[in-house]
Parts: C-alpha cells; structure tokens; sequence
C-alpha cells in the first residue's frame, strides 16, 4: 500500500521583487525550515531570508591552517630530520623553512579548497539523488522563469491551514501542498 | 541596505570641506616642511670632502635619510595614481564616490619633485650613486660620451666592464632625462585626468562623455605609470647597488605602492566620515572593497618580495646575492624577518574578516600600523646602502645598526618630507568638493552593495 508523506507547502510568485518581499514577510512570521528558489541569484536574498552567516569560512581557516602546518611537517621532516639534505650549501635546519614555502603556500591552497568544495557539499545536504519537491509539477520551472517559496512540514509553526493562509497573504499563488511518497 | 539614496540626498554642488577646517594643519606642516627643507639643503650641501669618504659626512649620510624618506611618501601618491588609473580603465562604478580622493592623493605626486630635486646635484648624487662616480671620473678625460664609453670597455676596472655593458641605460644625460621625463610625463598624466573630473563638476549638464574620454586616456596613461614606478625605482633605490641584478625589484615597489596607496585613502575616508563629510555616498560597503584591495597587495606584497628573495637565495649567484648578504647580516637580518612576520602575516590576520573591514574604529590602526611596516621596509632598502661598499670606506658600515647621529637624521628627512606631502595633500582638499558629485555613475556608487 502506497503511502505519503507531506513535505510542505509550495507557492509560487510572479517576479524576484515579488519573492524577495514575500520572503521578507515568512521571515518575520518566524519561520524557520523554509526555502526560496529561484533561477538566479538575486542580491540581498538572504538577509531577506534573515540566514545566518555561514560557518563555512571557519572551516576553510581551519583547512588553510591544517594545510600549512602538514606541508611544513612534511617538508621538515623528510628534508631535515630524517634525511638532512644539503643543496647548494644551503643549511639543512630551521632556516631551509624558505625552500618549503612553496609546498606550504601550496598545501594550504590545496587544504582550503578541499575544506572548501567537501564542507559545502557536507553544509547543504549534497550530493543527494532526489528532493521531495521534484514531486511538484509546477517546480520544474524554478529553473527556467518560476519563484517558489517551500515551507516545510518540519518546521515547528508549521500547520495544514495557517501556512497556506501565510502562503496566500504574502501573495503566492498556485499552493500546492507536497508529499513525497514514504519509503 | 535600508534608504536607497536617490539624486535629492546628494547637493548639486556636492560637499565641500568647512572653510578654514583643515588651515590650522596646513599652516604647521607648511612650517614644519619649510624649516626642514633649509635645515636639509644646509646638511646636503655643506661639510662635503673628497669624494671617496664622503659617505662619513654628514652630508653623505643625510643624503640616505633624503632617498630613505622620498621613495617613502612618494609610494603614496603613485598608489593614488595606480588607483585612479585602474579604476578609470577598468570602467568601475564601486569607486566614483571615493574617485575625488585618489585624484587628490595622486596630484601630491608633481610636487614630490620639488623633493627630488637635490638628487640632481653631483654634490649629493656621489654619495649615493657609485656609478655616477666612475662615469664623471671617465668623462672627466674626455670630451665625449661615446669616448667614455671606450674607455670603460677597455679598461681593468673591476666593474667597468658591466658599466660598459649598461652605458645605454646608465649614464648621465639619460638619467637626467628620465627623472624628468616622469614627473612631467605621471605628473601630466594626473593634472589632465583631474581637470577633466573638476570640470564635471561644474558642467549643467554633465554627461558620460568624460567618462568615456578619461577611459581612453587612461589606457594610455597605465604605460606611462608603469614605466614610471618601475624606473623610478630602479634610478634612485637599485642603482644604490648598480652591480645588483633583480628583474622583481619595479613590482616589488609597485605593491608597497598601492598597498600603502589604498590603506591611505581608507584612512582619509573614514576621518572625513569621522568628521562628517561623505555621509551619502559612502558606506561600509566602499570600506569592505577598499579593505579587499588592501588585503590582497598584503598578500602580493608577500609573494612578490618572497619570489626575490627566494630565486636569489635559491640560485645563489654572486651577482645576485650581495643585496640580500648585506640585508640579511646581523641586525639586519632581525627587521627583514620581522618584516615577513609585520608585513605579510599580522596584517593578513587582521584583514582576513569582513567586520574588521567594515569597522573604522579598527581599520585605523591597522592602516597605520601599515605605515609603520612600509617605513621599515623602505628603511631596509635604503639604509644597509651607507654601509660598506665598492668605492665607500667600512668605517661606516663597521656597526650595522645606526648609530646615534643617524637615526636623528632620518628622522629629520622623515619628518621634512612627511610635513610637505602632508601640506600638498591637505591643500588639495580645500577648493573642491569631495567627490565628483555630478558623475552619473556618483548613484551607483553611493548605493554599492557587494
């Protein structure tokens, strides 16, 4: 037996201006497990989501500096520990440190834009094979002229009346409550 | 993002500074300058000996302390000139409000050469350029420079041949040229580019015409500014040592430039805002770019300082490695590695947040601690040069620290110098508005948002 799960309601709005308001207005009924999409950026979006800053950054400071400390271990290490290697007269101790720069600049890049692309994918939830929302008829067109905000059944304020009235006074149209089928 | 700032918010005059706000500072930094400019000329010009141990004079050591201090407020005004440029031939629009100022920073730069003007002198050239020394022994023989030239080819001289070798760059009446072929040439540059804006200001109908022009000029004008900060450098900081070879050294001044350049132009804007002026057209935003910038040449400094330093250390050729055995000797060596510390890791840490950016209670101290760390670096460009040397005495490079006398003189170059870049860039601010208030693109800027 087929049964379903509701995942939320889903409205659509005429223009990016039209969405940016709307969003402005679930923002300060207190909504918090809501989404816009749209099929592009639009600046300011997210203060008018009223998202918080992503933590995103302290992570990649945190990669860049695993990074630079990893290559100035290696390159200590191998180069000066282990096996002392004398270049051109140069000194193999502390003041080699120049000669590793480049590993070090290049390890730290290399670290940042893993913790970079990896802590983005792992902070959105991605890589993912479906979305409830591809149930919906209608969403296909997010990606081509559509604006569509989704509120989820998960969040707390959530209710099968008061989130559609919501919907409708902020001015969507076309609501369209979302289930997706339960595994 | 709040109000959206429309064409009433901004007068059609555009701001200008209260009459007799700034005459107070501008009176006693023209002072200062003026009693330190005789005190300098009478230090430069009088108590000289024999060339070869004149470096021991007074004079020979305050003619460092002038280059120390010139090369060091004139990578101000060649920032504000790059700025200008660039933001001209990029066509930005993020920088029309904060555009008035870059103009002004950069028209200090024609007056800088009333600074440079001792340089032309012999009396205080042998002090610092040895190869001027050999040149004018040569030429002394001979009536012309083609004869010289022969002479130092054929000569046993120990360096004659590379003097030989670089006659076409390095001599007399080509030096002289160029020093006056860069103020003339930037300085027109800038003087043009400037009446055209103030024109606009003007204008009952301003168009985009002088935008468009000024674009075009510009692409021309980059060259020009290019050749001039590169060759600037390479005539008065490298031929301190005209036996050292280093292709980084005009982009290793360029970044000191415009990163000193735009922490300048952050620091005036926000104690304009402090006192009141540029309420409408700037915004936190126009300090979050401006801090951007000043972030990234932090990081090209870096890397371009490093990579000279690095293939020197790395190839290890004689030629090459004499500017860095000397700066790297003794107590030498502790400023350059505080430097790699000061200037590149300190700053990158306080500039890396967005809020630090933003925050004008904290964005000035840093950009004077940036000051502070350019003046070290240009300190070790110039000073480890009135030590030992080819044609120079080692008496007084026996102490690689200053010694007592000495700092009192850089400080006195400093200061004279300080005082006069202060005075022209202060009076630029007194006759016009402050930004170029019928610029159309002055909206845009006014309400940036990045």
């Amino acid at each position: 037996m087929n049964t379903k799960r509701v995942y939320g309601y889903l409205a659509e709005f005429k223009s990016a201006s039209a969405l940016y308001k709307a969003a402005e207005k679930v923002r300060d009924a207190g909504h918090k497990k809501w989404d816009c999409y749209s099929p592009y950026p639009i600046h300011g979006l997210d203060k008018a989501m009223g998202m918080k800053k992503s933590i995103l950054p302290y992570l990649v400071f945190c990669g860049g500096t695993l990074g630079i400390i990893t290559a100035f271990a290696l390159a200590y290490t191998t180069q000066v520990v282990i096996y002392p290697t004398v270049v051109q007269a140069k000194p193999s101790n502390i003041f080699t440190t120049a000669a590793f720069f480049p590993i070090m600049f290049e390890l730290t890049i290399l670290f940042s834009g893993f913790t970079t692309l990896f802590g983005l994918l792992a902070l959105m939830g991605l890589p993912r094979l479906n979305h409830p929302l591809f149930e919906s008829r209608q969403f296909a067109r997010t990606t081509d002229d559509g604006f569509f905000i989704a509120i989820e059944a998960r969040d707390p304020q959530f209710s099968s009346e008061e989130t559609k009235t919501l919907l409708e006074d902020v001015g969507g149209s076309n609501i369209e409550l979302v289930e997706e089928p339960a595994s | 993002m709040g109000h959206f700032i429309t064409s009433k918010d901004i007068p059609a005059d555009g701001e200008h500074l209260k009459k007799g706000a700034l005459s107070k500072w501008i009176n006693i930094c023209g002072l200062v300058a003026l009693v330190g400019i005789i005190a300098s000329v009478w230090l430069l010009f009088s108590g000289n000996e024999a060339a070869n141990t004149a470096s021991d004079t007074v004079a020979g050591r305050y003619a460092y302390s002038w280059l120390f201090a010139f090369a060091f407020f004139i990578s101000f005004s060649l920032g504000g000139a790059f700025w200008l440029l660039l933001h001209h031939v990029s066509n930005s629009g993020w920088g029309i409000s904060v555009r008035r100022l870059m103009e002004n920073l950069a028209s200090v730069f024609p007056w800088m050469g009333i600074i440079a003007i001792p340089f032309l002198f012999p009396q205080v050239q042998q002090h610092l350029f040895e190869w001027m020394n050999r040149h004018r022994e040569v030429l002394g023989s001979v009536t012309s420079y083609a004869n010289a030239k022969e002479i130092l080819h054929h000569s046993y001289g120990q360096f004659d041949h590379m003097l030989y070798a670089k006659a076409f760059y390095m001599n007399l009446p080509f030096w002289l040229g160029r020093m006056i072929g860069y103020f003339v040439l930037l300085g027109g540059a800038i003087y043009i580019l400037k009446k055209i804006s103030l024109a606009q200001d003007t204008d009952p109908e301003p168009g985009v015409e002088r935008l468009k022009k000024s674009r075009k000029l510009c692409a021309a004008f980059l060259p020009i500014f290019a050749l001039t900060a590169t060759f600037l450098a390479f005539d008065l900081l490298k031929a301190l040592d005209f036996k050292w070879f280093s292709t980084m050294y005009g982009v290793y001044f360029f970044a000191g430039c415009a990163l000193n350049g735009m922490a300048l132009l952050i620091l005036t804007s926000i104690l304009l805002r402090r006192a009141g002026y540029l309420q409408t057209v700037m915004s936190p935003e126009h300090h979050h770019i401006m801090g951007k910038l000043t972030f990234a040449f932090v990081v090209f400094w870096a890397y371009v300082t490093f990579s000279q330093f690095f293939l020197i250390w790395y190839a290890n050729i004689t030629e090459e490695t004499s500017y860095f055995l000397l700066r790297n000797t003794g107590n030498w060596n502790i400023a350059n590695i505080a430097l790699v510390f000061g200037h590149f890791a300190l700053p990158f840490l306080f500039l890396i947040r967005q809020d630090v950016k933003k925050n004008p209670a904290l964005m000035i101290p840093i950009t004077i601690y940036l000051f502070i760390l350019h003046a070290l670096d240009h300190y070790i460009i110039v000073a480890p040069e009135r030590g030992p040397s080819l044609t120079v005495g080692s008496e007084a490079g026996a102490s690689l620290l200053p010694s007592g006398s000495v700092v009192w003189l850089d400080i006195l170059a400093f200061v004279t110098v300080g005082a006069f870049f202060i005075f022209v860039y202060l009076r630029t601010f007194t006759k016009n508005s402050l930004y170029p208030c019928r610029d159309p693109r002055i909206l845009e800027s006014a309400n940036l948002f990045n």
